[in-house]
């Protein structure tokens, strides 16, 4: 565990870098997919990469995501090459966005509201992962989605004691809808274990260049 | 004399690629900006132009960039380099005067074939 700590502490520059880029065209694909699925122009963010303490996640998604409203998330954890886990949160507009996009009436039914979460989540945690997998040619699978949480506060989203691992690297990317208040957030946790993996592939995808 | 050519992108990687799949034999001056604001000091010092232009950035994003340039009467070669890959960006930036879009990963062939179209090459 020391020994991967001390490799992420000096994920350098060209590697953050290198990171970013190939999560910024994971996200392109994703944000793509989710333009086709609900008709409207998406807005992507840049990456943001943070390496976290499992104890300081809830601040650390409270930072991310912003405590303003409650939220909703699904996750969908990943393994194979890499591990970890996808989780998508949703702020209490965008499931209302959602159900009206999608020509709900209301998010009031939780069945459907819960489908909607789970099926747009898919399409995001997917299509960015493939895209990243892609890139550092590594093969990834997926367990299907479920929901974690519906309509708690930020902070409370994920519990530290029932993560698999003391501390993760975070990816954070979130998409807007232009002419709507929805945003979702994309979080990408790479299990410790996984980190090193990581480092190896970013290395060797910057020396094929 | 060497065209003028600058890359836009918040990543030095990004622009590493840009760099290396201009075609090979063709005469440029390769300068770079990290973002919108920095690629418009470059713009008005004469160093663009053919400019690669990224669109999701920090600072000042390649929309706004584009919107800045059209205000001033667009006088340069713009192609947008992007991983937003969603029809209605490539739509966007083409009525904010970009005159092709390249999706990422960018490859030579692509550029090249651009660059021809247009008779720039």
């Amino acid at each position: 565990m020391s020994i991967s700590f001390r490799t992420v502490s000096h994920l350098n520059e060209d590697q953050r870098d290198a990171l970013a880029e190939i999560v910024n065209i994971g996200m392109g694909q994703a944000g793509a997919a989710l333009a086709q699925v609900l008709g409207e122009f998406v807005i992507l963010s840049v990456p943001r990469i943070r390496l976290v303490d499992s104890q300081a996640v809830p601040e650390t998604l409270a930072e991310l995501v912003g405590a303003e409203t409650t939220v909703s998330a699904i996750r969908q954890p990943f393994h194979n090459h890499l591990h970890g886990e996808a989780i998508v949160v949703y702020d209490e507009h965008g499931c209302r966005d959602l159900a009206d996009i999608m020509g709900h009436d209301e998010c009031t039914d939780e069945r459907v509201e819960q489908e909607l979460l789970l099926d747009i989540g898919n399409i995001l945690a997917g299509a960015s992962l493939k895209g990243v997998a892609e890139q550092l040619q590594a093969e990834i699978t997926f367990s299907p989605p479920s929901i974690l949480a519906t309509h708690v506060p930020v902070e409370r989203l994920l519990d530290p004691e029932a993560l698999d691992w003391s501390y993760s690297l975070l990816i954070e990317v979130n998409f807007t809808l232009e002419a709507r208040r929805f945003k979702g957030h994309l979080l990408i946790m790479l299990s410790e274990d996984s980190i090193d993996t990581l480092v190896q592939d970013i290395d060797a995808f910057l020396e094929s260049l | 004399m060497a065209t003028k050519v600058l890359v836009v992108d918040d990543s030095a990687m990004s622009r590493k690629m840009m760099i290396r799949a201009l075609p090979e034999g063709w005469d440029v001056e390769v300068s770079q900006a990290a973002n919108g604001k920095e690629a418009l000091e470059a713009y008005h010092a004469g160093k663009a132009e053919v400019m690669f232009l990224d669109l999701t950035m920090p600072v000042m994003d390649g929309y706004q960039t584009l919107e800045v340039l059209q205000k001033e009467g667009l006088d340069c070669f713009v192609i947008v380099v992007s991983a937003d890959v969603q029809p209605e960006a490539e739509a966007r930036v083409k009525k904010l005067g970009a005159m092709a879009f390249i999706k990422k990963p960018v490859n030579t062939e692509k550029v090249t074939e651009i660059l021809k179209e247009y008779g720039i090459l």
